[in-house]
């Protein structure tokens, strides 16, 4: 630890029409942190978030990963260098099962995915069952995508995110929808495999219980700038960030 | 979930439908067994439509360019080069699957309704460019005299040949639907976004998929010069297009052989409709809008929707799971 | 190169221009707010030719017959386009394009032999009224008086348009809803109604257009077929929804159309499918289009 950031943005800005979205932001991340990027509505959290997987197209500045500049590079060469998303908004294959979205992503990831003659069905069995297990999915594994709950599709969107096997992970509002119970068997999954396997996290969230309870670094974005990072304890002291906040619980 | 029956019903159906295919010449007169070969010929060319419609979710409404330009491979190289008839047909695959690459570099950079006009416009592309070639393809004339090798010409010989070469190209193209790539193709239509976000490249998973089909759509064609001893550019533009997709819609996009039932009902009923009227049209335009309006799903579609629904009443559990 | 040659030539694509103008600036308006492609758009244009020659025949010994028959033609195809609309179209706006594409797929095949159950497969031939039959003298040189007549419909129509568009409550409504529906919608107008204009409006320009083209030549089946591919190109070139880029598009496909007669006579439907190959490519909503919707 403390050597490389595994991500080093610089002066990132990305404006739409005459809204600055994203504004001079500069971040670093090591590997293995666990950190959270919170603010009000309209931040610029999501954008932030699309900026960095290649989802939006940036004005200016630099992102780099392990060393690498990935600034607008497209979202699958993003993917495949190791960084992984989960939307917002449930963004699975609603055709699809439950199995078949996760194994899609298994089989993209092992770059298996355009082998034309062996049956779909044998491959990456194992990997498919352990992560529908690991992410509560198991029992819904043959239900039509598109039916399962609100709670089960975020599940299963985290579920795609993690078949990619990243280092790095986006979270987009995870626990968004979720009843307690699922909110921490989620964040207690995430912490586990950001304490046993590394990976490394970065995660925004409305939910402030999440946030403290979990991120062990904050920062806090307004209006596309930032504003305000530290700790927990030091964001919640934050003159600046209470005023932002104000309201709010914190 | 098509894929539930997938296995289940191929065991149960293929069997006797191949025993009666093998069987159809001692059954019935040469004219149906014309019919036969057109609708197996019509059934490969509307299957290969289907890996982009049904599973990719892209309508391609200038698939006939591949078709015609397969269909002028093989009678080219028959009548000018006196190939024979196989090494033809893998011409036409080639030079079809060439062609597409051209084309399709472009219009898997499109979607929805883009990439449906702008293969409507590489297809009539095509079509003129064969048309006003008349040095090489002989024009608006056509290309006559695509006669098959002598122990092909029999009605009952080419159909059985047609039968193998047809059926060998559904098994392989069973086969790629049952694959990563087929289910790569289906994510690319469920959700093209999220399968760029977990690292596909959509845009070449697209065009290798877009290539494949125009492969088997030229094979097609080049099996349909011997049969029709003859060919026109006719065959490219876009009412030529628009028969792969009838069939596909009418017998059902969302099943494997939809297409194929497709290209029954149509081959039978033109057959059938153009023995008493000329208005056929008519009643092919009729039975599209009717299917559209009321039938979204075609004719497998609204089965296995009966199907499951009978099932879940008798209470059966779904023979399902990966 | 000889002026008067390029003249005629470009006369030549003008009218033909006009005549694409006037196919697909309906067709344009329709996709632009309905979302609609309506492959059976030139079967109707041929419609329109076809009733303006039956009322033209009914009123042949009368010295004005082409001239009332052509409004009577066009608002016969409103009316049919009414009954299109409200029967068959409405049923599919909340359907996915495949099946919206097929469905005007097979009006075009049903369109097609009702017009030849009702009207036969010989060529229809009109005469000329006598104003128009004649040659108009330009810079000296004699041009097809009809085809004069043409152009000037079209800018007629174009004017007519824009000033409906641009100058009236219910056009700057349509022109809102080419841009955004749902805004239009949230404004408390009812979009059906809106829709059912639309598409009516469009058949009527359909309609007068091929009442207009009737007598120019003949009147033959499957006219259509090979217009309706031009039309495309047209809106396509030009832009959905925009009749600025409609108009743009028509004169540029007239223009290659009259030009390439001169250097590649079988070359010009090839050239025009290049450009629009090009523009959907290169610029996919076309050269004045808004670049959102599909």
């Amino acid at each position: 630890m403390g050597g490389e950031p595994i991500l080093d943005i610089e002066h990132l800005c990305k404006a739409f029409g005459g809204l600055r979205a994203t504004n001079d932001v500069s971040y670093s991340m090591q590997p293995g942190e666990f950190s959270a990027i919170i603010g009000p509505n309209g931040a610029g959290k999501s954008t932030l978030f699309n900026l960095l997987t290649g989802y939006h197209r940036a004005d200016s500045g630099a992102v780099r990963y392990k060393g690498t500049l990935i600034t607008n590079w497209p979202p699958h060469r993003i993917c495949r260098l190791g960084i992984a998303r989960a939307f917002q908004v449930s963004n699975i294959y609603p055709g699809l099962t439950t199995y078949e979205n996760v194994r899609q992503s298994i089989l993209a990831q092992k770059g298996d995915f355009l082998r034309l003659f062996t049956p779909a069905t044998g491959l990456a069995r194992e990997e498919t069952l352990e992560l529908l297990e690991t992410t509560g999915l198991s029992e819904h594994a043959d239900q039509e995508a598109g039916k399962l709950s609100q709670g089960d599709k975020k599940r299963l969107e985290l579920a795609l995110a993690l078949g990619s096997r990243p280092d790095l992970l986006f979270l987009d509002e995870p626990t968004a929808g979720m009843s307690g119970e699922e909110t921490q068997a989620t964040m207690n999954l995430v912490s586990r495999l950001n304490r046993e396997m590394g990976l490394t996290i970065l995660f925004t969230e409305h939910d402030m219980s999440v946030v403290f309870g979990y991120a062990r670094r904050l920062t806090v974005l307004h209006q596309g700038t930032v504003i305000a990072e530290g700790s927990p304890e030091e964001v919640r002291t934050n003159e600046t960030a209470q005023k932002i906040y104000l309201g709010e619980e914190v | 979930m098509e894929e539930s029956y997938g296995r289940w019903r191929v065991a149960r159906w293929i069997a006797p439908l191949l025993a009666g295919a093998l069987l159809l010449p001692f059954l019935v007169g040469e004219f149906w067994v014309h019919v036969a070969v057109e609708i197996l010929i019509l059934g490969l060319f509307a299957v290969s439509f289907n890996m982009i419609f049904g599973y990719m979710g892209q309508l391609s409404f200038g698939h006939a360019a591949y078709f015609g330009v397969g269909a002028y491979a093989t009678g080219l190289l028959m009548v000018k080069a006196s190939l024979p008839l196989p090494l033809c047909l893998i011409a036409s695959m080639a030079v079809a699957g060439l062609w597409a690459v051209v084309l399709g570099y472009f219009c898997v950079r499109l979607t929805g309704i883009y990439f449906a006009i702008l293969t409507l416009a590489f297809g009539q592309l095509t079509y003129y460019i064969i048309f006003q070639w008349y040095s090489f393809t002989g024009g608006d004339d056509g290309l006559q005299g695509i006669i098959p090798p002598g122990f092909l010409m029999g009605a009952t010989a080419y159909y059985y040949f047609t039968l193998m070469v047809v059926a060998l190209a559904m098994a392989v193209m069973w086969l790629i639907t049952r694959s990563p790539f087929g289910y790569t193709m289906r994510a690319v239509r469920e959700n093209p976004e999220r399968t760029k976000f977990i690292g596909i490249h959509v845009q070449r998973a697209m065009l290798a998929n877009f290539v494949i089909a125009a492969m088997f759509a030229g094979l097609a064609g080049g099996l349909w010069g011997p049969f029709n001893r003859s060919i026109a550019p006719d065959l490219c533009n876009w009412h030529q297009s628009g028969t792969p997709v009838f069939m596909s819609v009418i017998g059902g996009p969302g099943n494997f052989f939809g297409p194929l039932l497709g290209s029954v009902i149509y081959t039978f009923l033109m057959a059938f409709v153009t023995g008493f009227t000329e208005y056929w049209p008519l009643l092919i335009g009729t039975i599209i809008i009717i299917v559209v309006l009321f039938m979204p799903g075609g004719v497998l579609g609204l089965a296995m929707a009966r199907l499951r629904s009978s099932r879940s009443r008798l209470g059966t559990r779904e023979a399902g799971g990966p | 190169m000889d002026p008067t040659l390029i003249f005629a030539q470009f006369m030549s694509g003008l009218s033909r221009g006009m005549m694409l103008f006037l196919i697909a600036s309906g067709l344009s308006l329709i996709f632009g707010v309905m979302n609609i492609l309506n492959f059976a758009h030139a079967t109707l244009w041929l419609a329109g030719a076809y009733f303006c020659y039956t009322f033209w025949s009914l009123m042949q010994d009368t010295g004005f017959g082409m001239w009332l028959s052509i409004p009577l033609a066009a608002l016969c195809l409103a009316g049919i386009g009414w009954i299109i609309e409200v029967v068959l179209l409405r049923r599919i706006y909340d359907r996915d394009l495949p099946e919206q594409l097929l469905l005007t797929y097979g009006l075009i095949l049903v369109l097609n032999d009702l017009i030849k159950l009702t009207w036969g497969v010989e060529d229809k031939l009109i005469a000329r009224p006598p104003l128009v039959a004649g040659p108009i003298f330009l810079f000296g040189m004699p041009f097809d008086s009809y085809f004069v007549f043409v152009i000037l419909v079209g800018f007629a129509v174009a004017v007519g348009l824009w000033w409906f568009l641009k100058k009236t409550r219910y056009g700057h409504i349509v022109r809102a809803a080419v841009f955004s529906r749902e805004m239009v919608s949230a404004l408390g107008i009812p979009i059906p109604r809106i829709y059912t204009g639309v598409f009516v409006l469009g058949i009527f320009i359909a309609g007068l257009a091929g009442a207009v083209q009737a007598p120019v030549g003949s009147i033959t089946l499957g006219m259509d077929m090979s217009v309706v591919v031009q039309a495309f190109c047209v809106v396509v070139i030009g832009g959905f929804g925009s009749l600025l880029g409609t108009f743009v598009g028509a004169f540029i496909v007239g223009q290659v159309y009259a030009f390439s007669i001169l250097f590649w006579p079988q070359g010009a439907l090839v050239l025009i499918f290049i450009i629009t190959a090009f523009i959907l490519i290169v610029r996919p909503w076309g050269l004045f289009g808004t670049p959102m919707r599909a």
